[in-house]
């Protein structure tokens, strides 16, 4: 029974963190390396606006989604634009981009582990037979609501009609007059502010450290390439095959294998099936 | 235009820094440099760092030290290893080591390098180039000192003057978990620990002589660097019926364990045979108090307040002083302690020539911050016991009501330990 | 009407009278195209004589490694068309097998060397042979895993040495040799690199990478050649990492780590990619400016950074390629 609920939790919360990187990718296959440094930098914002300049908690995370939002635009506008369509100049530029945030954040100051935010409610409950805290409880529904709302979005709205536009055939969206750069810079905008969504969410479970980033990057691509590099549905499947993975492998094997099978997940799926669970399948293109 | 202003920015950092790094020198004759190789954007880096210049500014200030007659002061040099950072390989620790010996012509090497790996790889480089190095914080593995026992001529330049794995199971954690066994009738341990050799070592001796005392152990949970979901061994530990979780990770993701523990109010009391987040004064408030009656295990007296010797509190006082924080981590009075050791080691041999200084090291032999510091003459290893006045003491401290209270070993202890109130039904 | 003008490129006078056996005609055109390649020898063996100190020599020997590794990237990203992003796992490779080689099996340095360069570039192709059909992007992140997995699998089944590493392995007999070993194998490997790409076997590589799909249609066997490559390239990494090893005289999980494969790519960027020296002149700007920076602590890596950014964003075209075309080619406004 705690392999269900903590499962969900820990599937739920890798959706999280990988939505962002996926949504950028999906629309404008754009290998967003710097996911992980933007997920840091929100959770930093936050802290600063509201443990050191005293702002009332929602607003503060409100404000850092909003920022780090439109970091990842200026990044793409000022930077990735540049370099757009060459796959291994975007990873090397994004990645660059993220080392430098991370590394510049621990040059500033933000060392030590003593940068924590506070959870959003105090308590535990018992669900199932199984004590969980509230806050994991709520991580739980926002995320399912995010990936409601997510789903709602790109089906209803017509920006988000036009974003899957670019994600399925980017000619054809351009020839009915969607701007690809700006739908880009509107993806990586998007995509940063679920980064810090899933940071506001995640980080008061724990504390905030620049190591964090390397971490969460790792486990973003791992969950987007099982799923399938470009599909969003695909990514929350990904997330929860790795999440109940990663506990049924403490649960049985041994704690120590956890991190083992998270890269094993994306090595064993690469060389399998490259294109993931749903990605679509451009055979020639992902293998000779 | 951005490169003018990148480069202006570097600049006046360059400044700052040599500006920082120049010791207030009392005295005259050519500085002795202190190569100290840290990982300064680190907990276990910056407490050795600060607890170094501590002592070197006292030592200056007071004349500094007599080398043969002539009165030469301390120039510490520290160099960044990034050594604890998890994508940085140990060769970078190396060759900083390197360029202290080689380019800063240091004299003594001090402090580091912190992750054991790269320490235990320092040891052929400092007796290649014959430097005398005193470990002061991090490298808690037993292999340290056991290397220098095995070949003493090879490595004898090595000393360490902090408390390491050994010593903490078998004389600290082990009597006092049995303290606490005693006192509140407690008999199960469930155990939780981080994949590292020294944790990995530390975990399974301490399993085999609880059980052998008599104690439960309910199983072992080992943990990679960078976990960060620890739902399951807590559940674990609920669902026997542990009464006491041993703890010995030092990653920052301690945090997420302990805030989970309060909140699910496991009926277990969390022991940190070394449990890095709850070591900083900033822990309590980070985590809103949640880390109440957490023990941890900051390995030499003086990191907490107690009044092991005269000099514990006046150290204390002078450290929270001149940082404006209370010593945090576990390197602090070690690292203070270092530079005075020394000082009398280079004072007693008259000179800075290696082999005067270990022999002189080796005759050590005064009241510390945290005891009597003598080193073992056959492994270059500082001599703990439960007492100040035999050796070095260790210090378990419980976070009670917000402050770090020192409740092992009895002769210094400044409280006595609590049990969490939802246990005590 | 206003008088139009365009940029006119062409050839230098010198490199038309130095094409093919016009080259013997004077010591002008010899030199003219002997010169650089001259001055790169020279230089790289004179290097540890001119260090002002030990530290920087061992700071040239780091370089030297970095630069066979970088080497080996290039050549499989910009002759073969593999990315990989996985420079780390053929150091690790190698060092381990160097370090077992030497204290578990107790062979000596001059065994273990050629050992770990062969055995271990058999090692790292036997385990990347699945990943070979791959392209591209899969390609590269599958390459960035590898290191990583090796790293926790060493670590959870606490196997040769576990986190604590292997020690105690011997180091190089005579300070010279040190220092020449891994010079001497980096020049051997640069100019065997660049003959070789120029040999058909060579040329059906630069096929694999323009059109593998056309090289298929040719009855060529396409992942035996790749695997060739894979097995040259990791073949250079593991010397690199067999020589870090007897340097430093310990092997360790450490030597999985990211810095590894990230340096290379960067002095590829920087230093031109596709040149096969411009790899190693990168090496050799950035490796001693990263030391002399260490002053500054971690900015010195946010410096690294935003110079790797720009160079990306900017000057993708890399130092070397962009010294090749100026010593080549000169250019002038003619009207139009």
């Amino acid at each position: 029974m705690d392999i269900l609920v903590y499962g969900i939790i820990n599937s739920i919360s890798l959706a999280l963190v990988a939505l962002g990187f996926a949504l950028v990718y999906g629309i404008s296959r754009l290998p967003n390396f710097a996911h992980g440094a933007l997920y840091v930098v929100a959770g930093f914002l936050t802290w600063s606006l509201a443990r050191a300049a005293g702002i009332n908690y929602l607003l503060s995370m409100l404000c850092a989604m909003l920022l780090t939002g439109i970091m990842g635009a200026m990044i793409y506008r000022f930077l990735l634009i540049r370099v757009r369509g060459m796959a291994i100049s975007e990873i090397i530029a994004s990645y660059a981009m993220g080392l430098a945030i991370l590394e510049g954040l621990r040059w500033w100051g933000f060392k030590g582990m003593t940068y924590t935010l506070p959870p959003f409610v105090e308590g535990s409950i018992m669900v199932l037979g199984v004590p969980v805290d509230y806050h994991r409880l709520l991580v739980v529904v926002i995320g399912a609501g995010v990936v409601l709302v997510l789903w709602l979005f790109t089906h209803q709205s017509r920006i988000g009609l036009a974003l899957r536009g670019m994600a399925q055939d980017e000619r054809a969206a351009l020839m009915l007059g969607i701007d690809s750069d700006f739908m880009a810079l509107l993806a990586m905008g998007f995509g940063s502010m679920l980064a810090a969504l899933s940071a506001v969410l995640l980080l008061p479970l724990g504390n905030i450290v620049v190591e964090e980033g390397y971490n969460i990057l790792i486990l973003a691509i791992a969950v987007c390439i099982v799923g399938g590099l470009g599909s969003w549905m695909g990514a929350v499947l990904a997330a929860f095959l790795i999440g109940f993975a990663q506990i049924i492998t403490v649960v049985y094997l041994g704690s120590h294998f956890q991190m083992v099978v998270a890269i094993l997940a994306i090595i064993i799926t690469l060389i399998l099936k490259p294109s993931g669970l749903f990605g679509k399948q451009k055979e020639l293109e992902e293998r000779v | 235009m951005k490169l003018a202003k990148l480069l202006t920015v570097a600049f006046l950092t360059a400044v700052a820094l040599f500006a920082f790094c120049f010791p207030a020198t009392a005295a005259s004759g050519k500085p002795i440099v202190l190569g100290c190789p840290l990982s300064t954007a680190f907990l276990y880096g910056w407490d050795a760092e600060r607890g170094i210049k501590l002592a070197v500014e006292e030592i200056n200030a007071a004349g500094g030290v007599d080398v043969g007659g002539q009165k030469r002061p301390f120039k510490v040099e520290v160099m960044d290893t990034r050594d604890l950072e998890p994508g940085v390989p140990v060769s970078e620790a190396l060759l900083v080591v390197e360029k202290l010996i080689l380019e800063k012509n240091a004299d003594f090497i001090m402090g580091g390098p912190v992750r054991s790996e790269a320490a235990l790889a320092a040891m052929d480089l400092l007796s290649k180039y014959k430097k005398v190095s005193i470990v002061t914080t991090g490298v808690l593995t037993p292999k340290y000192h056991a290397r220098v026992g095995k070949n003493y001529d090879k490595y004898k330049y090595c000393f360490r003057i902090t408390g390491e794995a050994k010593w903490m199971v078998g004389g600290e954690i082990i009597p006092c978990l049995l303290g606490i066994g005693k006192k509140f009738n407690l008999n199960r341990l469930f155990i939780m620990i981080q994949d590292v050799a020294h944790a990995r070592a530390g975990g399974k001796i301490i399993a085999k002589i609880m059980a052998k005392k008599g104690w439960n152990v309910l199983g072992q949970e080992i943990y990679p660097t960078g976990t960060s979901d620890f739902s399951m061994g807590l559940l674990k530990a609920r669902r026997k019926k542990a009464q006491v979780i041993l703890i010995w990770m030092d990653m920052p993701q301690t945090s997420i364990l302990l805030k989970q523990w309060y909140d699910l109010k496991i009926p277990a009391l969390p022991f940190g045979s070394i449990i890095s987040a709850a070591e900083q004064p900033g822990f309590w408030k980070a985590t809103e108090g949640k880390g109440e009656y957490c023990l941890a295990n900051v390995v030499n007296a003086g990191n907490a307040p107690c009044e092991a010797t005269p000099w514990t509190m006046k150290f204390y006082n002078a450290y929270t002083k001149r940082w404006g924080i209370e010593p945090e981590g576990y390197g602090t009075s070690s690292s203070y302690m270092a530079p005075y050791v020394l000082k009398a080691a280079i004072e007693r041999a008259g000179s800075l020539d290696p082999e005067a200084v270990i022999k002189a090291l080796e005759q050590t032999d005064m009241m510390g911050v945290y005891g009597r510091i003598r080193f073992d003459p056959k492994t270059h290893q500082v001599i703990p016991s439960l007492y100040p006045k035999k050796g070095a003491v260790g210090t378990i401290f419980q976070w009670q009501a917000g402050k770090r209270v020192v409740v092992f070993p009895k002769s210094i202890a400044m409280g006595e330990i609590k049990l969490p109130p939802w246990m005590m039904k | 009407m206003a008088e139009q003008r365009r940029k006119e490129r062409i050839d230098r006078g010198i490199k038309v009278r130095a094409d093919s056996i016009y080259a013997l005609m004077s010591l002008k055109e010899i030199s003219y195209l002997t010169l650089p390649r001259l001055i790169l020898i020279v230089g790289f063996l004179l290097l540890p004589i001119l260090m002002p100190s030990a530290y920087w020599q061992r700071v040239i020997s780091i370089t030297c490694i970095y630069a066979l590794l970088a080497l080996s990237f290039d050549f499989l990203a910009h002759y073969v068309g593999l990315v990989s992003l996985g420079g780390a796992f053929f150091i690790g490779v190698g060092a381990y097998i160097a370090a077992v080689g030497n204290t578990s099996l107790g062979l000596p340095i001059y065994l273990t060397i050629p050992l770990a360069t062969l055995g271990g570039g058999l090692i790292c192709t036997l385990l990347l042979l699945p990943c070979l059909p791959l392209r591209g992007v899969y390609f590269a992140i599958v390459t960035l895993m590898y290191p990583l997995a090796m790293a926790r699998i060493i670590e959870a089944l606490d196997i040769f040495g576990g986190t604590d590493g292997i020690m105690g392995v011997a180091s190089f007999p005579v300070w010279w040799i040190e220092q020449y070993f891994v010079i001497l194998a980096l020049l051997g490997f640069l100019f065997g690199m660049r003959r070789l790409v120029n040999e058909d076997i060579g040329l059906v590589f630069r096929a694999v990478k323009d059109n593998d799909q056309a090289v298929r249609a040719s009855g060529i066997n396409i992942t035996y050649y790749k695997a060739l490559a894979v097995f040259i390239a990791s073949a250079m990494g593991c010397l690199g990492g067999a020589c870090l090893t007897h340097i430093y005289m310990w092997a360790g999980i450490s030597q999985f780590a990211l810095d590894f494969s990230i340096l290379p790519i960067a002095a590829t960027v920087i230093g031109g990619g596709g040149t096969l020296a411009g790899p190693v002149l990168g090496c050799l700007i950035l490796v001693p400016i990263s030391e002399l920076l260490r002053a500054f602590g971690t900015l010195r890596i946010v410096f690294y950074a935003a110079v790797l950014m720009g160079f990306v964003v900017f000057r993708s075209e890399g130092l070397m390629v962009y010294g090749e075309r100026k010593y080549h080619q000169f250019e002038r406004w003619v009207k139009v």
